[in-house]
């Protein structure tokens, strides 16, 4: 029998705070500790500086769906609950009990409940959660408390963002949907399968990823990737890039990042003219996620053992090996 | 005047005496008488006082001549009267003189003979004192002539002095004697010396004498010995009906043991350990036997230490006649006969050194339904390593190419030990024997014509060479079979080629089923209880080339887990429009290691795990044992089925209308990788879940 860890999936990653650490979690249940320190300014003679500092086993054993970190924590989104972890332990060798845990209770034993998604509001109170079970779980992140529930996709989460108390989330059932934040209702739903400059039947329905700024929402998935406009729920732009779903999209610096089952990440001005293409080593993507301050990093990782690096954007600088 | 005057008188009065005694011995002989008389009053006179008186005389001779000269000049008579006396006188002076010339002439002579005399006496005293030197160096040179003498006695090696004391008995040791004479203790070591020795010969001789006798009595021992093996042999010919009506093999057992003791060392080993072997599991697992010209192996053995040394030596010959040759043929490029010897000639060595012994012993390993594989151990003489040529008997014939392929004797011996490919000589003097032979191909192009030199091969033969790389680097020349090495590895081989062989039968028959399309459960395991839509229309084996060129084996070979030693195949799937082609790579080792899968779907486009997410989920399933059920089977049917299984999810997950969904799954697609339902849980009917 093969190594399973050939066949290694990486869901999520998420930088440190102190954007000393990328940290990335399998479908294993396993989580990568990267010193990014050291794999940007590695040592002459060093020949296994792109391979994890530690790898540490989360105790359930189930995959890690979602990561996200606050300064305090590293906020693990895996399989009927939610742990969080200090930054201490994780970087230390052995990791420790995990500093909370959150359970998500399901409404039968049999079903298993992933927490696909974490999103953090700005002012880091409250955590939103895209679960398994279709909906999204708010929750105090002071101590614990489960605030809302925001009912109403048909499917399981794929994706959860937000922006100036609005939140969009993307699913399974082919619908993206606005919330307000504040009165915890439905504000708006979009279906971006039945417009038929985005469908692709022959991938499905599916919406991957949502994420929004001030006027724009960017989506895709079995659908084609599209810029959407907040207020007339428009497509504005069809982005024409050969991929076979999307995974992961989102806004930086008046482009659209967006990557899933293509051999590259896209870099899209609003135009939809592609802006840089990078290469990828994961056969799909599932999570890219990028940081300005102190140095620009973006690290895009998939169904690969391998997560690619780059400083630049425009280039793949480094591979890390997740074995 | 008054002076002369005397004097004469004198002279005359002697005179007169001379006369008186003259005329007294006159009657004897007058003349001798008177020399007598004068030598010895010459004698008796001191020549000195003759000396002054002959002086005296010739003055008063002088004085009378000048006085008669004086008278004449006077001429008177009176001086003629003196003058008369005068001359009377002067006469008598004259007298005188004579007689005093005469006495000074018989002493001059008596003076001479006395010189003479003196001198003969003093010549001969120095002839004496020449004689005497002459003896005194000759006497010392005498000395030293002895004194250098050496002796035999000195070059006899004595017994040491404290020996000496100890042991020799007094009457010949002495020691009030010797210890304060050297020479006397020579002479007694010597005796001691002689003594013993005496001693020490009389015991070589009786020795020698008993020495012989033993000799003549074996020798008589053996002749009636001999007288016996006619009646033995005529004792054996007669218990032959005996042997048969009871079908004992000891005639056969004779025969191989006679014949072993023939075998060269390391296939004798080999011989031994694996007839224990044989005894004791069985005939029916392993057999073996000898075969070969006896008589050969009979020649060669009488030859056999002579030949090494002089293999030995030509080699080292050959590379400079090789050498020769060559540039005789550079020079001569034209003579086309000259070329063709050489080539005879390097075909003759070639042969020489590629010599196999005559013998060779022949292992069969057989398995419970009948399958056997029988190896052919050579041992060959001059490279000093061990090949093996190999048959597979089977019991019934193979139906289908790739399950015939697998129950090939190279496929069941390739990398029976890991990294034991048998393409080389294990041998580091190899490649320069045949140098030194004038080959220029390397081994392995002979290992077609004389068999597989395999690793196993020589450590069951006793023979390893790394211990001896160690020691030698360049041409170890004697190695010699280790039999604890043999034992050990006699045993784990029988086993390990026994453990595969029953491997290799069973895959046969799995694949043989495939061949035809059928997938049968593995023994003891429950059939599938999902119905499969899905049916496996081909199966086949492929050669390299094409798995290494198919895009979904990139990774494989990459990440080194498939080369070119495994077992290749390409099996086709179909269900509808959909079509699955899956390369499988079959380890040597099976079912050991599980075979690993490569996938590639053609359906909507072609799809591989390097690009479809989904094609990559069910390698994972079927290549990895992530699901912790244990005593999970790793057989190839069981993976086809699972494969199957896996193919018919994807399809009815994918939501097209041409597969309608007929399986149990709790949910079709899960989580952000949107991963299908792959695995099978037992629980009702059985349902499908992810996780």
């Amino acid at each position: 029998m093969l190594d399973k860890i050939l066949y290694n999936t990486v869901l999520s990653q998420t930088l440190s705070p102190c954007g000393k650490y990328l940290v990335a979690g399998n479908i294993y249940g396993q989580i990568a500790v990267f010193n990014l320190e050291r794999i940007l300014n590695p040592e002459p003679l060093s020949l296994d500086y792109n391979k994890p500092k530690h790898i540490h086993n989360i105790e359930s054993g189930y995959q890690i769906c979602s990561l996200t970190s606050t300064d305090a924590a590293l906020i693990i989104g895996t399989v009927n609950e939610i742990l969080g972890y200090d930054w201490k332990t994780v970087t230390s060798a052995k990791v420790s009990k995990p500093l909370w845990r959150i359970k998500i209770s399901s409404e039968t034993s049999m079903e298993q409940i992933d927490v696909n998604s974490l999103w953090l509001s700005e002012d880091e109170a409250k955590l939103y959660a895209g679960c398994g079970d279709n909906n999204i779980y708010v929750y105090n992140m002071d101590d614990g408390r489960l605030l809302s529930t925001f009912k109403g996709h048909t499917d399981f989460v794929h994706s959860v963002h937000g922006k100036n108390q609005q939140l969009i989330s993307a699913s399974e059932d082919g619908s993206v949907i606005l919330w307000d934040t504040r009165t915890r209702t439905l504000q708006n739903k979009l279906t971006p399968h039945t417009n038929s400059k985005v469908n692709r039947p022959d991938i499905g329905k599916w919406v991957g990823s949502a994420a929004l700024n001030d006027d724009w929402i960017v989506c895709g998935g079995g659908p084609r990737l599209a810029l959407w406009h907040l207020r007339s729920l428009d497509a504005v732009t069809v982005f024409d890039i050969p991929d076979h779903g999307i995974h992961v999209s989102f806004f930086h610096d008046d482009c659209v990042f967006a990557g899933g089952a293509a051999k590259h990440l896209y870099q899209l001005c609003y135009s939809g003219d592609v802006k840089v293409e990078l290469p990828v080593s994961a056969t799909t993507v599932y999570s890219a996620v990028l940081r300005t301050t102190p140095n620009k990093v973006l690290a895009i990782a998939g169904s690969s053992p391998e997560i690619d690096l780059c400083t630049s954007f425009n280039y793949r600088d480094q591979i890390l090996h997740f074995r | 005047m008054g002076k002369e005057d005397v004097s004469t008188k004198k002279r005359r009065k002697i005179n007169t005496t001379t006369s008186s005694e003259a005329s007294k011995q006159a009657p004897v002989d007058v003349y001798t008488r008177v020399v007598e008389f004068e030598e010895a009053e010459a004698q008796l006179r001191p020549a000195e006082k003759d000396a002054s008186l002959f002086k005296k005389i010739c003055q008063d001779v002088r004085y009378l001549f000048a006085e008669i000269s004086e008278l004449k000049a006077k001429d008177t008579d009176e001086a003629r009267e003196k003058i008369n006396t005068k001359r009377i006188e002067a006469s008598l002076n004259l007298v005188a003189l004579k007689k005093l010339n005469r006495l000074e002439k018989v002493r001059t002579r008596a003076g001479r003979d006395a010189l003479h005399k003196e001198k003969q006496r003093v010549d001969s005293t120095h002839l004496l004192l020449q004689n005497l030197l002459y003896e005194a160096d000759h006497l010392n040179k005498e000395v030293t002539k002895c004194l250098q003498f050496k002796s035999k006695d000195e070059e006899i090696e004595l017994v040491p002095l404290e020996d000496f004391y100890k042991d020799a008995p007094s009457e010949i040791s002495r020691p009030d004697l010797t210890k304060n004479d050297e020479h006397q203790l020579q002479l007694a070591r010597l005796e001691w010396e002689l003594r013993q020795r005496r001693e020490l010969s009389s015991a070589c001789h009786e020795l020698v004498a008993s020495k012989e006798r033993v000799a003549a009595a074996i020798a008589a021992a053996r002749s009636r010995l001999d007288a016996l093996v006619p009646y033995l042999r005529d004792v054996l010919k007669s218990t032959k009906p005996l042997q048969e009506c009871l079908a004992l093999r000891l005639d056969d057992k004779r025969d191989e043991a006679r014949a072993a003791s023939l075998l060269p060392a390391p296939l004798f080993l080999l011989f031994a350990n694996v007839s224990a072997y044989s005894d004791a599991l069985g005939a029916e697992t392993v057999t073996v036997g000898i075969s070969g010209d006896e008589d050969e192996a009979r020649r060669l053995e009488q030859l056999s230490n002579v030949d090494t040394d002089l293999v030995a030596s030509n080699d080292s010959d050959s590379e400079q006649e090789n050498n020769d040759d060559d540039q005789r043929e550079k020079k001569k490029r034209h003579h086309r006969t000259a070329k063709v010897s050489k080539e005879e000639k390097a075909e003759a060595k070639k042969k020489e050194v590629l010599k196999k012994h005559p013998l060779s012993v022949q292992v069969s390993v057989k398995v419970s339904d009948g399958t056997a594989l029988n190896l052919i151990f050579s041992n060959l003489l001059h490279l000093k390593i061990v090949v093996v040529k190999f048959t597979v008997s089977l019991p019934k014939p193979v139906v289908g190419v790739s399950a015939a392929d697998v129950l090939n004797g190279h496929c069941i011996l390739n990398n029976l030990y890991p990294g034991d490919s048998g393409n080389d000589s294990p041998h580091p003097a190899t490649s320069y024997l045949l140098k030194s032979a004038g080959i220029s191909e390397s081994f392995d192009h002979f290992i077609s014509e004389l068999g597989k030199p395999y690793i196993w091969a020589q450590r069951m033969c006793g023979l390893d060479f790394m211990a001896t790389i160690t020691e030698d680097q360049k041409f170890a020349k004697n190695i010699q079979p280790c039999p604890s090495l043999s034992v050990s590895t006699v045993e784990n081989f029988i086993l390990t080629l026994r453990k595969r062989l029953k491997s290799r039968v069973e895959l046969m028959k799995e694949l043989q089923d495939l061949e035809s399309g059928k997938i049968l459960p593995a023994k003891g395991e429950v059939p599938c209880p999902v119905r499969l839509s899905g049916s496996l229309t081909q199966w086949q084996s492929i050669a390299w080339p094409e798995y290494s060129q198919s895009s979904s084996t990139a990774f494989l070979i990459s990440e080194g887990l498939v080369n070119t030693n495994d077992m290749l195949y390409r099996a086709i799937i179909t269900r509808q429009s959909a079509k699955l082609v899956a390369l499988v790579a079959l380890r040597s080792d099976y079912p050991k290691k599980a075979p690993i899968f490569s996938l590639t779907l053609h359906w909507n486009g072609t799809h591989h795990a390097g690009i479809n997410d989904d094609i990559r989920d069910i390698e994972r399933v079927i290549n990895t044992d992530q699901t912790s059920e244990e005593n999970k089977s790793l057989t190839l049917s069981a993976k086809i089925t699972k494969l199957l299984t896996c193919l018919d999810i994807l399809l009815e997950t994918s939501g097209s209308s041409e597969f309608p969904p007929d399986k149990v799954m709790l949910c079709p697609v899960r989580g952000r990788n949107r991963v299908k339902p792959y695995k099978f849980l037992k629980q009702g009917t059985g349902v499908f879940v992810q996780y």
